[in-house]
């Protein structure tokens, strides 16, 4: 069930995935606002050292300029822009917590027992993956193209529904 | 250099990789500090003052002694300001910003990674340090600190995207996002190979929007000592200010940098008949003429308004820099194809 290498690339894992979790953990259990947005920004940079690891050098760095640079700095700026009481903590019910505990711990067991288990065939290697960005763009613009370009109008139909929505508001 | 990358790790080569970013991190530094002593002397002739002359011969070593002084000085974090995120912020600000050295290629032989995706990390890991400045603005609980972090984030934000939109026609051109390769396929031999000619509308938007980056005047709305005491560094004192400084002086070294890689051709000679000149030469050159052209602009121009900032940013730069892109797709569909 175990069968580890002890290899470099098990020793970045560990340590990105680390991260991950502390960070995710911290986000959630953390008092103040900003310093949720922080954790969350170290779950981001966490990730796109995953992708890294798995040669997906473009995802990676897009992962870091959209979600770890703009997402975070957005979630900062409306922060800010709001007034933030800290609020007294909810009453701990032990009760509803060992439950949730135990679901949670059973929630992990099965999918770590159902990854363990299945056995993963051995991908293809890509043609190309010396320059995976390449064949992304490559497929986005040939067999991709109608989903991409129907997912753009969607990103403008959003941008100019929000920017009407901020107007609204301002009457 | 970037060579050894790809070897197995041993523990030579993590020895050498080591060695070597030390001696790059010196190189930065000694830059960073007379970069310092060059602006001010620069600023000061063309204010008919004489600049530093004090320490040192010519004043040479007045940032050494600035520096000392930041260095002894005592380090105080204020009482209310949120201390973790105090600390913080000047590390999450400096480290992105020797990151992103990382991709820069000096010479053929001179770079140190050579990365498929080297001008999207750079724009990545930039956006970094605007997080960073913005929670030091935050964390100092000051007013002052807190309009100029959020300037600040306004600013960086808008004219991120001219930014990363106007060199889109470079990565048209070059067909490739690795900063090795953008400066290969500007080898013609003569100076009007190099991008900035071909796109020129995306280097005029670049220069306006890196300015913009690294919050030097016109652009230093973030820090307008006028308006905001200093902006987001008004609580920051000793190192930790230092480190800000740091950080804003080797975003210009980068800059400085991209700007030759991507539009000046890099390490390649203006002429053929000036081959026999080493390419780590020219890039230098190259790079001090940016460097010094920072900092001209700077003496040359008074701040703008705030209000005309975000204008500017976006009813200009970025239809201008879309423009760019949609006029070199053409250009590349109906001649070059």
């Amino acid at each position: 069930m175990f069968n580890i290498d002890f290899n470099g690339e098990f020793a970045a894992f560990s340590i990105l995935s680390a991260v991950m979790i502390i960070g995710a953990v911290f986000m959630v259990s953390l008092q103040k606002v900003v310093h949720m947005v922080i954790s969350m920004a170290a779950v981001f940079l966490g990730l796109a050292g995953m992708f890294v690891l798995l040669d997906a050098e473009f995802v990676a760095f897009v992962q870091v300029l959209i979600y770890a640079g703009a997402v975070s700095i957005l979630m900062i700026f409306g922060i800010m822009m709001t007034n933030h009481q800290n609020k007294q903590a909810d009453p701990v019910k032990p009760l509803h917590e060992t439950l949730s505990a135990i679901a949670a711990l059973c929630l992990f067991g099965m999918l770590f027992y159902a990854i363990r288990t299945t056995d993963f065939p051995d991908a293809q290697p890509l043609e190309g993956v010396q320059n995976n960005t390449f064949s992304i763009g490559e497929l986005l613009y040939t067999g991709y193209v109608v989903p991409f370009e129907l997912l753009s109008v969607l990103l403008t139909v959003a941008f100019i529904g929000a920017i009407a929505i901020a107007k609204k508001g301002e009457d | 250099m970037g060579a050894w990358l790809h070897d197995s790790m041993t523990w030579g080569n993590a020895v050498i990789i080591f060695l070597w970013s030390a001696v790059f991190l010196l190189v930065v530094l000694g830059f960073v500090t007379y970069a310092i002593y060059f602006e001010r002397k620069v600023i000061g002739w063309m204010q008919l003052r004489i600049g530093p002359n004090r320490v040192g011969p010519l004043g040479l070593l007045q940032t050494v002694a600035d520096i000392f002084k930041l260095l002894i000085k005592e380090d105080t974090i204020p009482r209310k300001a949120d201390r973790f995120l105090f600390v913080l912020a000047p590390i999450l600000c400096y480290v992105p910003a020797f990151a992103v050295l990382a991709v820069i290629p000096y010479s053929e032989k001179l770079y140190f990674a050579d990365l498929n995706v080297g001008l999207l990390y750079y724009a990545a890991l930039s956006g970094i340090s605007t997080l960073a400045i913005v929670l030091g603005g935050w964390a100092s609980n000051n007013k002052y600190a807190l309009l100029g972090g959020m300037r600040s984030a306004a600013q960086m934000i808008s004219y991120e995207v001219p930014l990363v939109i106007s060199v889109v026609g470079v990565i048209m051109l070059s067909s490739s996002l690795n900063l090795k390769d953008i400066v290969a396929a500007q080898s013609g031999g003569w100076f009007w190979d190099w991008n900035f000619i071909p796109q020129i509308i995306g280097f005029v938007i670049f220069m306006i929007a890196a300015v913009s980056e690294l919050n030097r005047t016109p652009f230093d709305l973030p820090e307008a000592e006028s308006e905001l005491v200093a902006g987001y560094h008004v609580e920051y004192s000793g190192f930790r200010f230092a480190f800000f400084m740091l950080s804003e002086y080797v975003y210009v070294y980068a800059i400085a940098a991209l700007t030759t890689v991507l539009f000046l051709g890099g390490w390649h000679a203006p002429a053929p008949f000036l081959d026999f000149v080493p390419g780590i030469l020219w890039f230098v050159l190259k790079f001090a003429f940016i460097v010094f052209f920072l900092f001209w602009i700077r003496a040359s121009f008074p701040r703008i308004r705030v209000d005309q900032l975000m204008g500017l940013g976006w009813k200009v730069l970025l239809p201008v820099s879309l423009l760019n892109v949609f006029l070199t797709a053409g250009y590349l569909e109906l001649f070059v194809k």
